[in-house]
């Protein structure tokens, strides 16, 4: 599955890069990808084998009309007629740390309640890439599930500093009592 | 005694009257006394040669056949006595056999009686002890439960609170907290 994820990533890569487009597909793609983590309607919609695919293209496009590039929108539409509407969160992800390692980087997702001005993410990716000594591309991501604060994911490496990760330690807390 | 002396006196009487005879009077002439004696010797003789030992005889027979039943009865008497005796030794000895089984009889109700009691009290010791440890466990968890579950619900509650709760400044204050921790690693 993973080969698969990295396989696709890395063609949808080849490809923009071709297009000349890699920046602006990357950052559909994983804008893409946020909402559809953070929708389960239209993740349930994308996924569902009982509705046919030229309804789900058609959500897509309503979804991307004008907002995104054709080639993203093709890329979503390859993507739903495969059957791995579920597996494009996933494919994003891997194709935006491809690329950013093709450019000798590191992806640094920041999580917020709140959309960050660009000052203060300037500020965390520099804090963030001397904390992990690496060269940092920043993906900032408006998630209200974090509820107030900051989660940041490099690689495997999570630093939550988020009012929802205190009250999942507080959660955890009062159930082990 | 007074008509015996009449006697002697009449026919002493006699005698004088009749000259000779008075004593003739009462002897009977000699020829017969003579056939009374040889008759009577041989009445006798007939009497104790036959008569005697047959009457002897069933005499002696009687007397063995009287003996004989005697001791028979003595016998039976005997025999009845110690069959009795038996008997009495029999029923005195049943009844000691029927005390004997009536005794272990209700020795063995009252072991199997105690035996039953202490089987039930165990039992239903062991029940209760069971039920009150299901009891207990049953507590301890749905209070485990119900302690997560406020635990859940109240995490939850405050942190919609505190979400709501959050602004702009308090959102910013956040982030430059974390920055500031950030930046100290």
């Amino acid at each position: 599955m993973d080969d698969r994820i990295n396989g696709y990533a890395k063609g949808f890569l080849e490809l923009a890069r071709a297009e000349g487009s890699l920046e602006s597909v990357e950052s559909e793609l994983f804008s893409i990808a946020e909402t559809l983590e953070s929708s389960p309607e239209l993740r349930s919609a994308l996924t569902d084998p009982q509705l046919p695919n030229d309804k789900k293209t058609a959500i897509v496009d309503d979804l991307l009309g004008g907002k995104a590039s054709s080639l993203t929108v093709g890329l979503v539409h390859l993507l739903v007629d495969q059957d791995r509407a579920s597996e494009l969160p996933s494919i994003a992800r891997a194709l935006v740390e491809i690329a950013a390692a093709s450019r000798d980087r590191a992806v640094a997702e920041i999580r917020s309640a709140v959309p960050l001005d660009d000052q203060t993410i300037e500020r965390l990716a520099a804090a963030l890439g001397k904390a992990t000594g690496k060269k940092l591309e920043v993906k900032a991501v408006v998630d209200e599930s974090v509820v107030g604060g900051i989660v940041a994911r490099v690689g495997d490496t999570v630093i939550d500093g988020s009012v929802a990760g205190r009250f999942q330690s507080l959660r955890n807390a009062v159930q082990s009592r | 005694m007074d008509l015996f002396a009449q006697i002697l006196t009449f026919a002493a009487e006699e005698a004088e009257e009749g000259g000779g005879g008075g004593l003739d009077l009462l002897l009977p002439p000699l020829n017969e006394l003579i056939a009374g004696i040889i008759a009577f010797a041989i009445v006798f003789f007939f009497v104790w040669r036959w008569a005697v030992p047959a009457f002897n005889r069933m005499l002696e027979q009687r007397q063995k056949a009287i003996a004989g039943q005697l001791s028979e009865a003595e016998k039976a008497k005997q025999e009845a006595e110690s069959l009795l005796a038996d008997y009495r030794a029999q029923l005195a000895d049943a009844k000691a056999e029927g005390n004997r089984i009536i005794e272990d009889a209700r020795a063995t109700a009252e072991q199997m009686r105690a035996e039953v009691i202490a089987k039930a009290e165990a039992d239903a010791e062991q029940i209760l002890a069971k039920a009150r440890q299901e009891a207990e466990t049953e507590k301890d968890r749905a209070l485990s439960e119900a302690r997560k579950e406020v635990g859940n619900i109240s995490v939850d509650l405050a942190s919609q609170i505190v979400g709501e709760s959050l602004d702009a400044s308090a959102h910013q204050a956040l982030v430059n907290r974390y920055l500031a921790e950030l930046e100290k690693m």
